[in-house]
């Protein structure tokens, strides 16, 4: 059973619609991508998600709470998923510990959660200093370690690096490398394309409404190309995360180094073209569909 | 549960805001320290202009001009400790929603399991435990400092007793819930807080009316006042209650 089914779910406010027909689902243990520019109705369809609003018309399950019109998922909902909002939202003269206790206990989590969770966002030392003294960073990772604190089934993030510094910006998103790689099931709301490339495994576009979902390929591929047929033997596959063969061109992710790769295949008797990172098609996607979403007047 | 971690973290906030402190005892201080201190100057400094102003406006006699003061105090000044516990909750609870959309935190604060009855709840105890301890304390300190310069005891007497310990409570349940029902519907919490600040105006009305010698509100007055704003609070939580839409607190606010 899939951890959010999301069919059709549509939201306006003051009849200006928000986000139409969004669908979607997302498998437990994976990092979805919910991709769109600014206004698309990525955060209206999160806070759907997350139970603060209910769909106008649509409906979605998550983490097996239903979610309906009139029906946004109440307290039951909110105890299965966490949400990391687009502002960080602590108060300022509570120290980061104070700020982290205070959700623990609205969440109902369990006792001793907050002290590893500081250990594991390297907060600790900064735990006792008001939230108004710390750096975005240490800010924003504060919120995600609020968005765990009730070690939720699925977890939501809105945003996590706008605003922030590249320093931060990395920060943060080897903290989403780190929960994508213990199998979190995670929904990343973003219009970073190079976010979604790194940490997802699919994407939904939206811009308005729905557009497309997409695999998300890793950009670390490397694409060969050969001057003559050739059959990879084993020793080399071995060498491979996947390997996939179009004609005389290998699309590879590489388990080993890629010079390694390289000898082992020319070394195993393979003539090669060319060797070159193989650039993710995703970006290309991206751009008909808003272009596609501009020309129906779906966003600006 | 949620109630008790809510009104927890709350006045853990006001005890680290010494300037909301601050604005908070500011006026108590001066309802205690101006009428305390005219009445020293008055029984030391004027005494015949004092019981002739006395005798005139109020229409006082005898007893000499230190009770007679004293007793225009003591009943006149008491819609001025009424307005204290609808004006201090005000203070605190007008932020307390707006306060939090302000600052961002009112998305995380909905996203976890509280309830809105126990988001309104903590919050409105928050607000309403320290500004009846101010209203006590200052309505001790003005017993006492009025007893203190006539040199005998004259307050509290059951008018004054009334007031503080059981009108007070209902003011400032009234002034706290008015302050929730605003700030739900306010976007601005400056704006919410000046809006139900306004409540206070009728009550001020009647102390101005009151000190002109025009009207004397009595004990009948205060027990239909009582009720009047049991009957208000009823309506008023139930009001807060429905009226905190957790949709529209997050949608309405850019």
């Amino acid at each position: 059973m899939s951890a959010i089914e999301a069919r059709g779910l549509t939201k306006s406010f003051g009849g200006r619609p928000a986000c139409r027909e969004v669908s979607f689902s997302v498998e437990r243990g994976e990092v979805f991508g919910l991709l769109g520019p600014n206004g698309a109705g990525k955060t209206t369809t999160l806070r759907m998600l997350a139970g603060l609003y209910a769909p106008d018309s649509g409906s979605a399950t998550v983490a097996g709470i239903e979610i309906a019109p009139g029906r946004p998922g109440g307290p039951d909902l909110r105890a299965r998923v966490g949400l990391l909002t687009e502002q960080p939202g602590f108060y300022d003269r509570l120290t980061a510990r104070e700020n982290l206790t205070y959700f623990a206990a609205l969440q109902g989590a369990r006792a001793g959660r907050v002290d590893p969770l500081l250990d594991r966002f390297q907060l600790r030392s900064h735990a006792d200093r008001p939230f108004a003294e710390l750096s975005r960073g240490m800010k924003q990772k504060l919120a995600i370690a609020r968005a765990l604190v009730h070690e939720p089934e699925v977890i939501f993030l809105d945003e996590p690096t706008v605003g922030l510094d590249p320093e931060a910006t990395r920060e943060v998103r080897s903290v989403v490398a780190e929960l994508a790689a213990e199998h979190a099931t995670i929904v990343l709301c973003t219009h970073h394309l190079d976010e979604v490339e790194r940490l997802c495994s699919r994407a939904a576009f939206i811009a308005g409404r729905m557009l497309a979902v997409h695999e998300v390929r890793k950009l670390d591929l490397v694409r060969i190309e050969l001057a003559a047929p050739f059959a990879v033997p084993e020793g080399v596959r071995a060498l491979c995360k996947t390997l996939r063969a179009e004609g005389l061109v290998l699309f590879v992710d590489p388990l080993a180094a890629v010079p390694d790769l390289i000898s082992a295949l020319v070394e195993a008797g393979a003539r090669l073209a060319s060797v070159v990172p193989h650039r993710d098609p995703l970006e290309e996607a991206w751009l008909q569909l808003l272009a596609l979403a501009r020309e129906q007047g779906l966003t600006a | 549960m949620s109630t008790a971690v809510i009104l927890r973290k709350e006045l853990l906030e006001l005890r680290r805001s010494p300037v909301l402190l601050l604005s908070m005892i500011s006026l108590p201080l001066t309802v205690v320290i101006v009428p305390v201190g005219l009445l020293a100057w008055l029984v030391h400094a004027a005494p015949e202009q004092a019981l002739a102003f006395v005798t005139d406006i109020y229409g006082v006699h005898g007893g000499g001009l230190q009770a007679g003061v004293a007793s225009v105090l003591a009943r006149n000044w008491l819609p001025m400790f009424l307005v204290l516990p609808i004006f201090l909750p005000i203070l605190l609870a007008a932020q307390s929603i707006g306060g939090e959309r302000e600052r961002r935190t009112l998305e995380p604060l909905l996203a976890t399991q509280a309830s809105t009855l126990s988001i309104i709840l903590g919050k409105s105890i928050a607000a309403l435990v320290p500004a009846l301890v101010i209203t006590w304390i200052a309505a001790a300190l003005f017993c006492a400092g009025i007893d203190l310069v006539i040199g005998s005891f004259l307050l509290p007497d059951p008018a004054w007793l009334f007031g503080t310990l059981v009108l007070s409570p209902l003011l400032a349940l009234f002034g706290n819930a008015m302050a929730v029902v605003v700030s739900s519907r306010v976007l601005d919490p400056r704006a919410a807080q000046n809006l139900a600040a306004t409540t206070v105006l009728p009550l001020l009305g009647l102390l101005v009316v009151q000190l002109a010698g025009r009207i004397a509100l009595g004990p009948r007055f205060y027990l239909v006042l009582a009720l009047g704003v049991a009957a208000a609070d009823v309506a008023l939580v139930f009001a807060a209650v429905r009226l905190f839409d957790r949709e529209r607190l997050l949608t309405q606010w850019r």
